[in-house]
């Protein structure tokens, strides 16, 4: 029996725009993931819950500009719970390009941006849960 | 109520002026019809006999399907003064005011807002002084979701995607030394809740400052689309309540500071949010129609209340779409206000409107592209007779702009207004065999999508139901579907895609120590504010709330106080409860 990857998606922080967020997790979905979305999460209820639901992965939207700020918080709490190193972390949104070199530098393994397809969201997923 | 709730449909169908006159002869079109058959038959090649109708795939666009070529012969009813009229006169097809651009230009209103209120006031003085004739201010996240800077939800968020507003001593900064009883200013609340927090904290400001409320203009958006529909948000209140609350921000504004818009109906972020061009409208039309019905109910005449009634687009790329929309958005209004309403000055019959262009079609790759874009939209949107244009920068999928990026986009309005030559004559394109069609087909679908949404039980009942939520979800899921495809084609994107390094552009860096300035003035605050009177007035409110009165002066009475906005949308909160909107993926 295959095991169906398990995505936890959220919107980080207070970040109200989750167009992309709604249209990645139905895509996930449609993969055959088994995708559980948090809406809007404070990095601590994003981490509680990828421990309580034993997630493969942890996907975070943001588009409000606290990419930085939040988004190193989810790793470091990660960290601190023992699950940085067991777990995918994936980011989309509104990202400058210096600030996504710093966040894969911290640790996240995928970062998508605007125009990133479903196709390439997918394959990238795939790929990362091969070399777990 | 013993009177018959009629149909939008029946009520338009009643309507009548004089008998059709149409514009053309009777013995020319027919000559005209022998002609075109027969250069459809000889002159057109077979492939386009069959394709003679396509349907343009464009981001956020209508389904309209549009022939090879329009003649007379597809407007043969035509009647000047009943479909379009001269501008300033009824149905105002052609514009609300007889001399359109040549009396008042549109404003050019770019949005502002980062950082403290301190730094948005320097980049407001900065349009000021580039020639912008409207300000607009935008709220970061936690002001937008209604916490506080010192909130622990609101951590690394205060200032980065708009300004940071805790209470009316931040409206007091934001606005420092810019002329409010001079300059007309769009405070972009987007919800009814935040909108009946934050515009009291501005009206308390400009008590302070000795500008009296009937000296004061501008627009809120205030709008429970935006609220309940299409934002992502930690907590929500119930719809039938946040709908009383736009109201009651209606009710009082209309009745306290004359000169102001009391809510853009929205519009702008549904549509950006996706759906279509006609789907935009009919939902802003049905919200604005319930909230006249609520305000009549009120005991409000409606010549009082829709004086002030203004609209807020989102502007996309299939240009002459975009440019008849607002055409037919402007005649369907009159009509509904006429007819549905019994509006008796002709001012009510007004379909005013601020118009964004499109967000959502600016690409992050080959960001230069997004000018082009932006200012093909703008002037579509100056064609259709909008009264005010924000123009999306080029920097859109970054961050918010720069300030060379904003000026870039006040510029493209400036070129628009004094170079191209276009606001010279009123609405040019009116005439057109294809605008004149393509307007009426607009009209058509957007009365079939108000019957819709009247079939829900109304506007209100629609989102209660997740009808809305879901018509948005079906579409924006088809559409990105096609935007990834190609089936939609976006230049450098999915099409003419590049291989060459891309140019860095300059993003805009947030003020990093905002946060910190905001909690050492709340704390402030709190200690220097009478706490006791703080107590008071928010009891009052919460009382306000319960008891089904207008809201607002209890708000009023709180940003007097110093009470931040944390403390009023908790209020808001033990007093109406959470609700869940539905899930939809």
């Amino acid at each position: 029996m295959e095991v169906k990857i398990k995505v936890l998606l959220a919107k980080l922080g207070l970040d109200i725009h989750n167009r992309g967020i709604l249209i990645v997790a139905k895509n996930l979905r449609d993969a055959g993931m088994e995708v559980i979305y948090i809406g809007n999460s404070t990095p601590e209820q994003i981490i509680g819950a990828a421990l309580q639901e034993d997630v493969d992965i942890v996907g975070v939207s943001s588009l409000g500009g606290a990419h930085l700020s939040l988004g190193k918080k989810v790793l470091s709490l990660a960290a601190d719970k023992h699950i940085r190193d067991g777990k995918i972390y994936l980011m989309g949104g509104a990202i400058p390009e210096d600030d996504i070199e710093v966040l894969k530098k911290d640790g996240y393994d995928a970062i998508f941006t605007s125009g990133a397809t479903k196709e390439e969201i997918i394959n990238i997923i795939e790929g990362l849960v091969k070399k777990f | 109520m013993a009177e018959d709730k009629k149909t939008i449909i029946s009520i338009l169908n009643k309507k009548s002026g004089f008998k059709q006159d149409s514009l053309f002869d009777k013995k020319t079109l027919k000559l005209i019809e022998t002609d075109f058959k027969k250069w459809k038959a000889s002159s057109v090649g077979e492939a386009d006999r069959k394709n003679w109708e396509t349907v343009p795939r464009t981001t956020l666009g209508s389904d309209i399907p549009r022939k090879l070529i329009y003649t007379p012969l597809d407007i043969a009813d035509f009647d000047y003064r009943k479909s379009l009229g001269n501008s300033g006169e009824e149905p105002f097809t052609r514009g609300v005011h007889p001399n359109m651009y040549r009396g008042k230009k549109f404003t050019m209103r770019q949005i502002n807002g980062f950082g403290g209120p301190e730094d948005t006031n320097k980049r407001l003085k900065f349009m000021m002084d580039n020639g912008a004739t409207g300000l607009s201010v935008i709220f970061d996240l936690p002001t937008t979701q209604m916490y506080d800077s010192d909130d622990p939800i609101s951590a690394g968020q205060v200032g980065t995607s708009g300004v940071a507003i805790d209470s009316a001593v931040d409206m007091e900064i934001l606005f420092e030394s810019i002329p409010l009883d001079e300059v007309t200013v769009s405070i972009v609340t987007h919800f009814p809740s935040n909108t009946a927090i934050l515009f009291p904290m501005f009206l308390a400001a400009a008590e302070k400052r000795g500008i009296p409320f009937d000296k004061l203009g501008g627009t809120v958006q205030n709008d429970t689309t935006m609220e309940e529909v299409v934002r992502s948000g930690p907590e929500y209140l119930p719809p039938k309540d946040v709908f009383r609350i736009q109201c009651d921000n209606n009710e009082y504004i209309r009745q306290n500071i004359p000169r102001w818009n009391f809510t853009t109906f929205n519009g702008y972020n549904m549509r950006d949010f996706g759906t279509s061009s006609v789907t935009e409208i009919a939902v802003a039309f049905a919200n604005a129609m319930e909230t006249l019905e609520n305000l009549i109910s009120r005991g409000h005449d409606v010549d009082f209340i829709a004086k002030r009634l203004a609209f807020f687009w989102s502007i996309s790329n299939d240009f002459f779409d975009e440019a008849a929309r607002i055409r037919a958005a402007r005649r369907l209004w009159s009509h509904i206000m006429k007819h549905k309403f019994g509006a008796k000055d002709a001012r009510s019959q007004w379909m005013r409107c601020h118009v964004q262009t499109s967000g959502l079609t600016l690409t992050r790759q080959e960001p230069l592209n997004n000018i082009v874009r932006a200012s093909y939209q703008a002037l579509a949107s100056v064609l259709g007779g909008a009264q005010s244009l924000h123009v999306s920068s080029y920097d859109e999928a970054y961050a918010v702009p720069t300030e060379e990026a904003a000026l870039l986009s006040l510029r493209t309005q400036q070129i628009i207004q004094a170079e191209t030559a276009v606001t010279e004559v009123v609405d040019p394109l009116g005439g057109s065999y294809y605008v004149e069609a393509l307007t009426d087909e607009i009209e058509k679908r957007i009365i079939d999508e108000l019957t819709e949404i009247e079939t829900q039980g109304g506007y209100v009942a629609a989102i209660e139901r997740g009808w809305l939520h879901r018509k948005i979800a079906t579409y924006f899921q088809t559409e990105q579907a096609k935007m990834e495809s190609g089936e939609i084609p976006i230049v450098g994107l999915n099409c003419y895609k590049s291989n060459r390094e891309e140019a860095k552009i300059d993003v805009f860096s947030y003020p990093e120590d905002a946060e910190e300035r905001q909690i050492e003035k709340i704390e402030k605050l709190k200690e220097t504010r009478d706490n006791k009177a703080v107590d008071k007035v928010l009891k009052d409110l919460e009382d306000a709330c319960k008891t089904g009165k207008n809201i607002i002066p209890y708000s009023l009475e709180c940003a007097r106080a110093g009470v931040t906005e944390g403390e009023v949308f908790r209020v808001l909160k033990s007093s109406f409860g959470l609700w869940s909107p539905p899930e939809v993926f």
